[in-house]
Formats: C-alpha cells, sequence, structure tokens
C-alpha cells in the first residue's frame, strides 16, 4: 500500500519536473521559431499583429535578406574553410600524436612540451603579429591564410587527444606489425592510423563546427567582402541594416541559422557524444 | 618474423627510425613556427615597443602596460571580463546542474530529445547568437518589446536594453546563458550517469528524497567536474569578445568592453599595435593562470582516485 503511494508521489514529481523542464527547453528553442512568425509578413502587417500568424506567406523579406548577405557565396566560403580546416590540422594532429605515443624518448618528451605551450595560447595574443604577417606574405584575404592559422591553434589540442588515443592501443600489435618487418610508415598508415578512427571521427567533427563557427580570425583576416564566410556576413548585416524592417530582419535570421540546425539534427547525437568525449580527455 | 627474432629486433639500432620521428613531427612544428611561436615573440617585443603602423618602432621597456593600467577602456575591460566570470559561475553552473538532475533524475523517454535541445543553442556560432540577441531586445521591435506591447505593459516595452549603460551588459549576458548553458548541461549528465545506479537505490531505500539524493550523492561526485566548469568558464570570459562585438561594439560608451574589444579597438581601429600586443599578452598570462589552476587541481583529485 505504503509504495504504491510512493510510486504515485514519485509519478506526480516525475510530471511536474518534466513539464518545467519542457518549458525550459521551449525557452531554448523560442528565439529560433519566433523569426519565422514574423518573416512572412509586410511591415505593416507585422506592426499591427506581429504576434498573428500571418495572413500569406511573403517571400520577398527572404529574397532582400538573401541578397544583403549573400548566403550562397558565405557557405561556398565556409565550406571551403571548414574542410581546409580539417584537412590541415587532421594530419600534423595524428602524426605528432602517434610520435608521442610510442616513440618515447627524451627529444620526443621535450617536442611535446614544445605542442603542449600551443594549448595555451589564445589566438587573441598573437592578433598582432599574425595579421602583420599575413598581410607580409600576401596571405590576408585569402581562405587559405585564415584555415592554417585555425589549424594552428587546434594542432596542440588534437596531437594531444591522437597521442592518448594511440597510447591506448595495446602494445601487442605495435610490436607484431613492426616484427612482421613492416616498416615505421607501413605500421602506422596500414594498422594504427585505421585503429584510430573514433577519434578521427571525433576531430572531424568538432573541427568542422569550430571552423564553421568562427568570428574573430576571420574578421581580422578578411576584408574581401567576396571571401566573406557566413559569420561575417552576418555580422555585416548587423552593422548595416536595423531591426526597424523587423520581417527583413526575422528572415535573415532564419537564412543565417538554418544550415546550422540542419547540420545539428543530421548529427546531433554524434556531436553531443563527441564533445563530451573531448571534454572528458581534456 | 617469429617471436624469437624480438629480443634481437629491439636490441639492434634502427637507422631508420630518426628521420621517421622527424618526418612526423615535421608538419605540426611547421605550423607552429611560422603561426604561433614566431607571433608570439613579435607580440612580446611589439609589446614593448611604440609603434602607429608602418616602421620597426621604438624600445620603451613596459611603458605600454604602465599606460594602460590607467587606460579607462582597460580598466572597464578587466571589470567586465571578472564580473562577466563571477555571474557565469554563480548563475549558469547552477542552473546546468539543476536541469542536468532534473534530466537524470527520472530518466524518460524525454530526457534524450530534451538533452539535445538544450545543446542545440550551444552549437549556433555567435553571430547567430549575436544576431538572436539582437532580435530579442531590440526597441520597439523586439520580441520583449513587442509582447510588452501586446499585454499592455507599455513601461516594459519603452526599455532600450542595449542602448542604456546598465542594462545592455546584463542584456549580453542573458543571451550568453542562454546560449552556453548546453554545454555544463551536457557534461554534467554525462558525468551523473557514471554514478552506480546502487547508490541511488540505497539512498530511496533509505527514504531519501530527490533533494536529499542530490545534495548527499551527487554533488560531492561532481566535485570535480563542477571546479573544471568554474576553470572554463573564467578562461572564456577573460577571451570574451564575439557577443558584446557583434550585439553592442563594446557600448554604449564602454558599457560591455571586454580586453578582447580593447585589443581589437587598440589595433584595428588605433592602429596602436605596441598597446594591442601588450594586451595580447596580459590576456595570454590571465588565462595561463587559470588554466594552471585547473590543472593543479585536476591533479590533486587524480591522486585521490
Amino acid at each position: 500500500m505504503s509504495d504504491r503511494k510512493n510510486r504515485l508521489r514519485y509519478g506526480a514529481s516525475e510530471v511536474v519536473v518534466t513539464a518545467l523542464l519542457i518549458v525550459l527547453a521551449l525557452i531554448v528553442i523560442a528565439p529560433l521559431v519566433i523569426p519565422l512568425l514574423f518573416a512572412f509578413k509586410t511591415q505593416l502587417e507585422f506592426s499591427y499583429h506581429p504576434w498573428a500568424l500571418p495572413k500569406a506567406l511573403l517571400m520577398s523579406n527572404f529574397s532582400d535578406a538573401w541578397k544583403a548577405i549573400r548566403i550562397d557565396q558565405g557557405l561556398l566560403n565556409t565550406l571551403f574553410v571548414a574542410l581546409g580546416a580539417i584537412a590541415t590540422t587532421l594530419p600534423p594532429s595524428f602524426f605528432g600524436g602517434y610520435i608521442f605515443a610510442r616513440y618515447k624518448s627524451k627529444v620526443t618528451e621535450i617536442a611535446f612540451y614544445c605542442i603542449l605551450i600551443g594549448y595555451f595560447v589564445p589566438a587573441q595574443m598573437v592578433l598582432i603579429p599574425l595579421y602583420k604577417f599575413e598581410v607580409a606574405t600576401k596571405l590576408n584575404n585569402t581562405l587559405w591564410g585564415l584555415f592554417l592559422v585555425m589549424a594552428t591553434f587546434g594542432i596542440p589540442f588534437w596531437t594531444l587527444i591522437y597521442r592518448s588515443f594511440f597510447a591506448g592501443l595495446p602494445n601487442e600489435l605495435f610490436e607484431a606489425a613492426r616484427i612482421d618487418g613492416a616498416s615505421h610508415s607501413k605500421t602506422f598508415f596500414n594498422i594504427m592510423l585505421p585503429l584510430a578512427n573514433p577519434a578521427t571521427v571525433l576531430a572531424l567533427l568538432l573541427v568542422f563546427i569550430g571552423a564553421w563557427s568562427d568570428f574573430l580570425l576571420s574578421l581580422i583576416l578578411l576584408t574581401d567582402q567576396n571571401l566573406f564566410t557566413m559569420q561575417l556576413r552576418v555580422n555585416s548585416f548587423l552593422g548595416a541594416y536595423g531591426t526597424d524592417r523587423m520581417p527583413r530582419y526575422a528572415s535573415a535570421a532564419v537564412i543565417a541559422a538554418l544550415p546550422t540546425i540542419i547540420l545539428y539534427i543530421a548529427g546531433h547525437k554524434w556531436i553531443i557524444k563527441g564533445t563530451i568525449a573531448g571534454a572528458v580527455k581534456e | 618474423m617469429s617471436r624469437e627474432q624480438k629480443p634481437k629486433a629491439r636490441g639492434v639500432r634502427d637507422p631508420k627510425k630518426g628521420p621517421f620521428i622527424f618526418l612526423f613531427l615535421l608538419p605540426a612544428f611547421l605550423f607552429l613556427i611560422v603561426f604561433m611561436y614566431y607571433p608570439i615573440e613579435e607580440t612580446i617585443r611589439l609589446s614593448l615597443t611604440k609603434t602607429t603602423g608602418m616602421g620597426s618602432g621604438v624600445f620603451v621597456g613596459l611603458e605600454n602596460y604602465q599606460k594602460l593600467l590607467v587606460n579607462p577602456e582597460f580598466q572597464q575591460g578587466l571589470l567586465h571580463v571578472f564580473t562577466w566570470a563571477f555571474w557565469s559561475v554563480l548563475i549558469q553552473i547552477p542552473l546546468a546542474f539543476l536541469i542536468a538532475f532534473g534530466l537524470t533524475y527520472y530518466g524518460n523517454k524525454l530526457t534524450g530529445p530534451l538533452r539535445s535541445i538544450f545543446y542545440l543553442s550551444n552549437v549556433m556560432p555567435s553571430a547567430i547568437v549575436a544576431m538572436l540577441g539582437k532580435f530579442i531586445f531590440a526597441p520597439r521591435y523586439g520580441i520583449i518589446s513587442s509582447l510588452a506591447s501586446a499585454i499592455g505593459w507599455k513601461w516594459l516595452g519603452a526599455i532600450d536594453y542595449l542602448g542604456s549603460s546598465n542594462l545592455a551588459f546584463w542584456s549580453v549576458f542573458a543571451i550568453a546563458t542562454w546560449a552556453y548553458t548546453g554545454f555544463p548541461i551536457i557534461f554534467l549528465m554525462a558525468r551523473i550517469e557514471q554514478i552506480p545506479r546502487e547508490l541511488r537505490e540505497a539512498a530511496e531505500l533509505d527514504g531519501a528524497s530527490a533533494w536529499r539524493y542530490a545534495w548527499s550523492v551527487v554533488i560531492p561526485d561532481l566535485n570535480y567536474p563542477i571546479r573544471i566548469l568554474m576553470v572554463l568558464s573564467t578562461v572564456g570570459s577573460i577571451k570574451l569578445f564575439d557577443l558584446p562585438k557583434m550585439m553592442t561594439s563594446g557600448g554604449p560608451g564602454f558599457a560591455t568592453v571586454t580586453l578582447g574589444i580593447t585589443l581589437y579597438n587598440q589595433g584595428f581601429v588605433n592602429w596602436n599595435y605596441g598597446t594591442a600586443s601588450a594586451i595580447g599578452v596580459i590576456i595570454f598570462v590571465l588565462s595561463l593562470l587559470f588554466t594552471v589552476i585547473q590543472f593543479t587541481v585536476g591533479n590533486k583529485e587524480g591522486k585521490a582516485i
């Protein structure tokens, strides 16, 4: 009897807590959904009935916002930067991490600490010399110049991750391959690197998201509007257009947020798993 | 080929090993030398010189640093990042704990989807977060203002949240809380889910309430992850730039300047490389200080386990 009563009380508190959590979750989604309510209206309709459902699905706000942001060009640039960041962050990291895990000596230990230092250096510290260097070498205003810097600031962290991953693999595999006469590089490329796939998937995802979201480095290193990434385009939009024409602003918000939302819906399980794994290893 | 060869193979010096190690470390070092070590040396050198744009500048010792200490923009920036850090720790972490605990305590069908929703705002690029922030706080047509006028609360709709020097900082902080509480939530959930089931069952057999269980079992277990979150929050605050830059440009006046914004203004608006580099060095020293604290905290705990 008391057991049943307990369970009932448990049920009630579960309902209350879950309802509260749902309300909080709605608050998280609200700023992403409300723009949809504004985006299809004319300015006049919006000023009289901001919260009503739109009378008709007006598309001109979207085409205005699209022209203002040039999302197609922005997406291409951002994608190129993100893929470039992946291609230049991962190989140096898995090479380095492998050496630090499998070829331990005094020399490699010193090298490891040299790379570890990089983990503590925030990009803001070296912004001025980076800018000066890129101007001098004409790397600024190139997408290469941007993702090479992103890679540099990612390499220390991912070297750490790969190092702990390779160190966790059974020693027998490594020795067996070597005894079979496989060269150092063959052992790495044929046996060890494929085994590191979980770490590689993690790196692919998180480097992509990091490059995709970057603001500070892009802001400093790109001034040519044709090269602007999505985030720089959003920033210019914020500077150039006020919130007075709210329906157009809302359409721009929908357009700008949509790629990330789609990315997240497709990969949220991996993203959450990867973020937790990365954070725990940190 | 066979096991017997193993000791022999080990004893023989391998002439290919050295070049292999060198080749494999080369790419990482090339990147770091060009885009990190050299710029670090340059930042330190520049921070000790007086330069404007072209030319190599004059060595002035610590003058740039001394001038910063009495620079009102820098002082405000310093004050703001630590105020930000203080309230992030005090508001975002407890909030994240309550949500994480609520989500894991009952562990029903909604737990997974809700967790995904709570983390959604975290993957939004800061430019989008800034855009949505302006959308919420805009005068007249923003979400708050138009909701307020819809229910007839004119006074609430008349407030200029981002334009008032008293409110701008807190408005930016509010949208940051919206955006960045997702990470501590999933981080704490991952830890809570590792607590053995038996502890929970034992607590329930003893008739412990959810609060009692949270207080006596879960929070002591989260001691270490919570301290990590505190340090991550603090280091993140020291580097704060994106949101105040895009939402308010540090204004009105100096109401939302941060160290990063002061650096940007000195370096890329005033072209005052020496002063900007000095701020860069200060940001590095401050964040290193707190990261070192994180690692010492981590080591102590590691030994205890």
